[in-house]
Parts: C-alpha cells; structure tokens; sequence
C-alpha cells in the first residue's frame, strides 16, 4: 500500500527542514525524504554566521534587507542555536578606510545597524583582531547552529505531524502526462524500494536539486561552487570578524561554541565531484594566509578540521551561458516556467533565509493545493527556544554544572528531557565537549540518530580538540548495547566514523594534529584491533 | 653530571636500552620527558604480525628473513636476521627480570584479544590477559564478561559478537560497589586508574570475587576488564585464588593498566642496576666536538650538563614528539637530525584512515648501524632505537614493540662492542 500525501518535500537542509515546519504548522499532510542524515549537505558546511546583512549592504541590497529581517527572527524564534555575538568589520592598511564609507551608507540604507567606532575600542572589544587595523564597523552579526535549528525544525515539523524519513534517496519522480504525482525512494536500512504520492513535491535538494529536477526532465542551471572552510581548535574571537572590503576569500572569522571557523574559498567544481569534496593543500593555505590577516592568533591555533561545502549558485534563466548569478532565493514554480504540474524547486538563497524561502515555498503550495491557513514560521518559537536558559537552567540545577551548561547551549530547552537521574546517565561520553550517557540516549532515541556521524550532528560528540578520540569508542558502545545486530552495525559505524573524521583531518595533517592521528591509530587499529574490514559489511 | 651513556627517552626501548647497558655495568641516565606509547598497551607485545602487503605472519622469524628481502629499510632489515634471531630470547628475559611475566614464541605467533573482541596476532603477551592459540578457536564454549558499571571504556556486547562467531555463549555481568559509586560523582573519573584504586582494597576484592562466583556459574570462563591491581601486584592473584573458574582479563581503552605497571616495573628495574631515570625533564640542546656530541642541557637541569660517552635517541615518534611534523617537513627537534619523509604533504597520507600511511614509516635517518645521520654524516656517539625510526609501520605490521625492544639491544650491543 502506497502512502498519499499533500506534499513530498525532497531534501533535508535547513530548507527543507523549513518547508516541512511550515507546511505542518499550517496542517498540510507532509513528508520529507532525505538520502542521508539531515543537514549533512551545504546545511553543515558553511560558516554557522548570522548574517546582519551587512556583508551583502554593498553588493545586492535585497539580500541584506531579507538577511536583517531574518536575523531578528532567529534570535526569537530559534534563541537556542543562536549566539549573539555582534561583528565587527575592519578595516587593514591595505584596504584604506574608502570602502568603508560607502558600507556604512549601504548598511544603514539596508536597515542595517553600523556603528563605526574607534580602532582602539576595537581591539579592547576584540583582543583577537589584527592590531594594525586603522577602522572597524560594529554590526548585529553572530553565530548560528545550523544543525541545531534544522534539528529544531523537523522536530517541530514532527510534533505537528509531518513525517520524516532519513536515508531514504529519492530515484524517480512519478509522472502522469504533465504533473509530478509522487516519488520513488529507496531506503538505505531496508534495502527496499518505496512509493509516495502527493499533489505536490517540493525539489528542495541544494545542489542535488540539479539532478532531482533532471528526473523530471527539468533544466535548472545550477553552478556548484565549492567553498571551503578551517575549525580551529579553540574558541579566538569572541565577536565574528570581517574584512571592510568586497567580499573576497578567507575574510570571515566565526566564532561558534568551543571553535572558531575561518572561510571561505570560492571555486567552480563539476557536478561529479558533488558527493566527494576534499580540500587541497592550496585551499588550506590560503586560508591561513588569509585568515591570519584577520587575526595573527590562527598563525598559532591547532587547526582540528578542514571541509568543503557547495553552494547551489543558480544561472538566471535567461542567460544560458550561466555566467549571470543571482545569490537571492529562487522559486521556481515548475507549472509556470516548464508547464509541469505539481512540482516547485526552491533552490539559491543562504541558511540565514531558510525561513523565509520556506515560507514563499509553502505560500505556493497552499496556492496550488487550495489551504488557507497563513505562515506563522516567524512568531512561535521553535522546541528549545520557548524559554530563556536562565528558566531551563533552574528546572535542571541538579546537574553537573559544566553539563548542565553544554547541554543547555545543545538542546536549549529540550535538556530538561535529558536523564540525569543518576551518575551512570551523568556520566561523561565526550569530555571536550561535555557530553553525557543521558544525552547520547536522548539523541538516539528523539533526534531520529542513525549512527555515529548523526550523533555528532545532534550532541558535538566528537567535535572537539580531540576529534573522538576516545569518545566515539564510548558512544559506539553505549549505540551497540542494545542488541547483537546493534553491536555488528556500531563497530562497522566507528570505522566508518573513523573515515569520515580523518578526511577532514588529512588536509592539515602536519602538528599536534597529525600526532593525534598517530594516537588514534595505536589505539583504534592498534590496542582494539578495528579494520578495514569492518568497513565493508557495514549496514548501508 | 657525567654518564657511559645518556638515554632520550623513558618509553619501551629507551628503558629497555637502559636495563641492557646497565646490566652489563655501564653508568646510565634516562631523561623522559614522562608519556610514551606504553600508556596504550594492549598488555601484548608483537613482534611481527603482518607482512607489509597484508599477510597475516605465521612464524616471525621465518618472514622476518623475507622481510630483509623486500623491505630493506625496514629497521629488521637493518638490524639483520641474524641479530634479531640471536636476541629474540633476550627481550623476553629482560621483561621478565623486572617483573613482567609474559609468555610467547618467536617461531609462532598466537592471538591477543582486543577490547572490541577482535584476535591480533602476537608475540608475547602478559600472564593473565586472554589469549588464543588459533584466530578459529578459543579456550572455552561458554564464558561471562563482565563490565563495572557504568565503565564506558570496556565494550562486552563487541566482545561477544566476535565471540559468537565461533559458537561461544556469552553471558553477562556488571559489578557495582559504593566506593564506585563515590567516583561516579565526579562525571569524568570513571575511567580504568580510578576503578583499579578501588579493586586495591581488600574489602573490595573480596565483593568482587564473590560477586564473579555467582555471575559465573554454569561459565567454563570469566573475563574481566584490565581494571585489576594497579596499586598492588598480587590483586589479581588474589583474586583468582577465590575464584574457581578460570579469570582471564581484557585490555581496556587508554590508560592500560597493564601498560602503566609495565613502565613502573621497568623503571624500578633500571634503578635498582644503579640507573639513574630523571622524570619530567627535557633535553633542550646538545653541545658538540669533532662531530660527536658531547653533552646535552635539559629544562630542569639548567647549565648542569649530561655529559656522557655515548647518547641514545629514544624519544619516539610525533605523538611523544621525538618527530615534529610542519606542514612541509619533518623535523627531529632535539639534534635537528637528518629525518627520512617525501617533502610533497600530499603524499604523506591517503584520505582512508585504515590505509597504510606514509607518514608512519617517517623517522629518523641513521645508517646501518642505527648511528643518527645529520646533515648527511653519521654521528659516532649518538644511536637512535624505538618509534623514532624510520622504514617501518607498526600498527599495520604488528610490530612496534619488536622493533622498540629489538632496536634497543643492538644499540646497546653496539655500544657494548665499543663500535
């Protein structure tokens, strides 16, 4: 029996995630299908910047004015994943202080608070900064965490009755003359194939909608632009730091939890090379080289990761050669422009829109599908967000405070669910990033955590100075307890975590790093014995 | 402060190094700058347990003579057969002389147990541990593991998948005690040392062996994670002698109780030869002669030199920081020795971490007689033994320990021989 549905969203990013909160609040029948974990593609790697705007104030006014709009959304309606931080943009001898009157003019326009204040009071405000800056412009930049407020959004979409299917890889859309009616999925964990039907589905697949769109027999020109990204091993700057110039590479310093990130590169890649992003010894070079122009620190901060994401640039329509770009949110209503019913492609924009590109989508669906109901995306908060951490902070006091604390920051409000009965659920898996027993089981068991790299999404574990050291063993652990199958599918998990956490170490390999690896080497290869072997019977 | 011989080093083979050389009456110091690999032992020392294409080793000795044929800069290769057949009795006799009774052949590898259940090849492997003659068959068809509770670092449910395999059933069984639960109240002191404390105290001991009595009824084996005797020797002694059924023990994730008392054991070992070990300290330069070195300053010692007639370098590989990776070089930071890499990083590894990485066979340069080579000269009085070297991978060829303890005679033969 097939499944029938108001809305099949295809994707789970921050979009997708988005449109499946919207469509559910406003009581559409909807499921996401999302090939691996959420937020695994451009979602998780990007900067983590709440953007004021101010970056774009110079270059495409309309982006800065919906970055803005966004931005104070964020910080009520997903409290908990945001971190407000400010931003300062500076000025460098190099780039004089001309440009930075006509940002300040832009910002401002924009609707953009841009206060520029004194060089010294920029380096009081932020020791990390290039001392020899000559200028500085304080604007509401912070950080956000993409994977928590995508977390955040299906949880809610879940709550209001959407359905979400991870690992699930959309391979056909069903067509009937001219509309979309349903989708083929394969499913990773039951190796099956499945079909869903709905009146419309949503192409909400990042750069991977190029490929969705194709099976309709759809073109959007899509230009995957590959951006690459440094963690540093500790928290540098406390305020997120920019250049006062054009955008360029390697000119945004973010400060998020523990670490601080620095990018990115920009370079054109094929579609081939999509699922696969290494970062090259000449992209991690240049952002050192360029990042310690905006903080000298990093020329002496242990580097823990380096990573790539592409970002869905989109060709305008009317220009085939694909040379003019438009970094805005495009909705294309496939009805309109292809003559294909009951398909939409919600595509371009950034992680700070999610929202508001959630909310055009769904205002199309609800057109199309004839629902009154408006978007109330902007006004209720998402879970974790109803209550500050100071009144979630008293309902937990009897916990260790470090965890408490963490915990907290992870799961904003949803920590009050986490079991800390006693000090066996108290005790601590990760001990960088102060993660409990309670807290590796409420992830599994609520947050929809399929193995170790999906944990790391939703907790942190294995994100710190260590990178999992010891405490993806101790997570694998606690995954494979339940049950024979669960102990085969966790072991061949921690080799495939291994994988996954050495490709983002290899690129910066040299250092303290690459004398962690040498431990983790003795320790998993060696002391435990795990192999390669593990890999290949591993449940995918 | 004047020696016969300084030791950089304070980990396997620079302690190993130190015993040999002071047992055959040379004056020696160790400077150690305190961490080494030993704090992640498996409690099993391997000799050679695959060959460099993967082919799991039989009989060490016989594929060690292959290895001279194709991996000629392997440190085996350099030492020789020979050597290493002559004094493969000796590594084992000089761990047992400080105590650590361990048992195992060079002609014929047998099997540790890992925490995860998976069967390594070894060569020798500390009395007590769990161990296989055969990767096909273990010593019972019905055994219970037993974790403490809340112990995040022992994995039961791993062990007994692997465990079944071979058609054995498996039970378990957790240990819970109030002095456990006392260091359960810190979040992160549930690891092995803490627990091992607990299991000093008679009183405990006692609880533990009963509680295994019970667990173990109907089980031909019980198996325990290496949380035992950290403090005392005999704890686990102790403990057997009130159970009836056969107690073997598991290594645990670091620290490895085993690891920690085989470094003390050393220790105490050098020190009773009239070894002196200087804890904490770090060599920060080194003045030179007529191209030999002639005395080494450290951190804790000032403008108090070690002067000696012969330096052994034992200071490891990059995790003890006896070799410093930059991103375009590797550097050997206390003589600024010759160092043996390919200076293209891309090289250096491949994006799978279960592949055999280049970076691990990087070290030190030496000639063949394990002389330290700076700007392209051997030096006369200066040897390097250990991690340090290059030419080999010992986690994927199972054979750092050997190469630790063998490389460690040779140089002691070496300098024994007055070469």
């Amino acid at each position: 029996m097939n499944a029938v549905y108001d809305v099949i969203i295809v994707g789970g990013g921050a979009t997708g995630a988005g449109v499946a909160r919207d469509c559910a609040l406003r009581g559409i029948k909807v499921l996401l299908l999302e090939r691996s974990d959420i937020s695994t593609g451009a979602t998780g790697r990007n900067h983590g910047l709440l953007h004021s705007g101010a970056r774009y104030a110079v270059t495409d006014h309309e982006s800065a004015v919906e970055c803005i709009k966004e931005n104070r959304i964020l910080r009520k309606i997903a409290a908990h994943c945001v971190e407000e931080t400010d931003g300062l943009f500076i000025s460098l001898p190099e780039d004089g202080l001309e440009y930075q009157t006509v940002f300040v003019e832009a910002c401002r326009k924009a609707g953009i608070r841009a206060d520029v204040i004194d060089p010294q009071e920029a380096k009081r405000l932020e020791p990390a900064a290039n001392p020899s800056l000559i200028g500085a412009v304080r604007v509401p930049d912070g950080a956000v965490d993409p994977f928590r407020l995508t977390a955040s959004n299906i949880l809610d979409a879940k709550a209001h009755g959407a359905e979400v299917r991870t690992y699930m890889e959309v391979t056909e859309l069903i067509r009937e003359q001219d509309r979309i009616v349903g989708v083929k999925a394969y499913d990773y964990h039951a190796r099956t194939e499945e079909t869903f039907y709905a009146q419309v589905v949503v192409n909400a697949g990042g750069i991977w909608g190029h490929g969705i769109a194709a099976k309709a027999g759809i073109t959007v020109n899509m230009l995957p632009a590959k951006g690459a990204l440094l963690i540093f091993g500790h928290r540098v700057n406390n305020l997120v730091l920019n250049r006062c110039r054009k955008p360029a590479d390697a000119d945004i310093l973010v400060p998020g939890d523990t670490i601080s990130l620095i990018g990115t590169t920009s370079s054109k890649v094929p579609f081939e090379e999509v699922d696969n992003m290494i970062v090259t010894p000449a992209e991690v070079d240049l952002l050192l080289r360029e990042g310690e122009k905006l903080s000298p620190i990093l020329a002496q901060t242990r580097i823990l990761r380096a990573y790539a994401g592409v970002r869905p640039l989109v060709a305008s329509d009317d220009d085939p050669s694909g040379r003019t770009v438009s970094r805005g949110i495009v909705l294309l209503d496939h009805a309109q422009r292809d003559g294909m019913q009951g398909f939409i492609t919600i595509t371009g924009g950034k992680l700070m829109t999610y929202r508001l590109m959630a909310e055009w989508t769904t205002d199309l669906i609800c057109k199309k599908i004839g629902v009154k109901e408006v978007c109330r995306t902007a006004e209720i908060p998402l879970p974790g967000s109803a209550e500050s951490k100071e009144e979630v902070e008293k309902k937990i006091r009897n916990r260790p405070i470090t965890q408490r604390r963490s915990s907290i920051s992870r799961h904003g409000a949803m920590a009050v669910e986490i079991d800390s009965e006693n000090s066996l659920k108290n005790s601590l898996v990760c001990e960088c990033e102060e993660v409990s027993v309670g807290e590796v089981e409420y992830a599994m068991e609520h947050l929809g955590v399929n193995n170790l790299i999906d944990l790391r999404r939703r907790t942190r574990v294995g994100m710190g100075t260590c990178q999992g050291e010891l405490c993806a063993c101790r997570a694998a652990g606690l995954m494979g307890k339940k049950d024979p199958v669960c102990a085969r599918k966790a072991k061949a998990d921690l080799a495939s975590f291994l994988n996954e956490r050495w490709k983002g170490m290899a690129p910066i390999a040299w250092g303290d790093t690459l004398r962690e690896s040498e431990y983790t080497t003795w320790v998993y290869q060696g002391v435990c014995g795990l192999s390669d072997e593990t890999t290949k019977i591993a449940v995918k | 402060m004047k020696f016969d011989v300084v030791i950089i080093g304070g980990g396997l083979a620079g302690m190993v190094c130190g015993i040999r050389l002071a047992e055959a009456g040379k004056k020696c110091a160790i400077v150690s700058q305190g961490q080494s690999a030993i704090h992640f032992s498996s409690g099993s020392f391997d000799l050679l347990g695959r060959m460099p294409d993967g082919t799991e080793v039989s009989d060490p000795i016989a594929a060690m003579a292959e290895l001279g044929k194709i991996a000629p800069e392997h440190p085996y290769a350099i030492m020789g057969e020979k050597f290493c057949a002559e004094h493969l009795q000796q590594a084992p006799e000089i761990l047992r002389s400080a105590g650590i009774s361990v048992s195992g052949d060079c002609r014929k590898n047998h099997f540790r147990i890992t925490p995860m259940g998976k069967m390594k090849p070894t060569w020798l492997t500390i009395d007590g541990y769990l161990t296989t003659a055969s990767s096909e068959r273990l010593p019972f068809e019905k055994v219970c593991i037993i974790n403490v509770e809340g112990f995040l670092d022992f994995y039961p449910e791993f062990i007994a998948e692997e465990f079944r395999k071979q058609g054995v059933v498996c039970n378990f069984g957790t240990i819970n005690l109030p002095d456990l639960e006392r260091i359960r109240r810190n979040p992160s002191e549930m690891r092995s040392v803490n627990i091992a404390r607990v299991f000093d105290r008679e009183e405990n001991l006692e609880v533990l062996a009963a509680k295994i009595r019970e667990m173990a009824s109907g089980c031909e084996a019980v198996i325990l994670p290496a949380i035992i005797g950290i403090g005392r020797d005999d704890a686990f002694d102790v403990l057997k002698s009130k159970v009836n059924t056969p107690l073997y023990l598991l290594p645990t994730l670091p620290p490895s109780i085993p690891g920690i008392k085989a470094q003390q054991a050393l220790q105490h070992r050098f020190r009773s030869l009239g070894g002196e070990y200087f804890l904490g300290d770090t060599v920060l330069s080194a003045e030179w002669k007529d191209g030999r070195v002639k005395e080494l300053f450290t951190a804790n010692h000032g403008d108090i030199p070690f002067r000696a007639d012969h330096f052994v370098l034992a200071t490891g590989s990059f995790f003890s920081k006896g070799l410093v990776a930059t991103p375009d070089r590797i550097v050997e930071p206390v003589f600024g020795a010759d160092t043996v890499f390919t200076p293209d990083r891309a090289e250096w590894y491949t994006l799978r971490f279960f592949d055999r990485q280049n970076y691990q066979a990087f070290g030190v340069r030496t000639d063949r007689s394990l002389r330290v080579v700076k700007e392209g000269v051997p030096i006369e009085n200066l040897y390097c033994a250990g991690a340090g070297l290059a030419g080999f991978h010992p986690v994927q060829e199972g054979c750092g320990a050997g190469v630790s303890l063998l490389s460690a005679l040779f140089v002691a033969d070496r300098i024994l021989k007055g070469e």
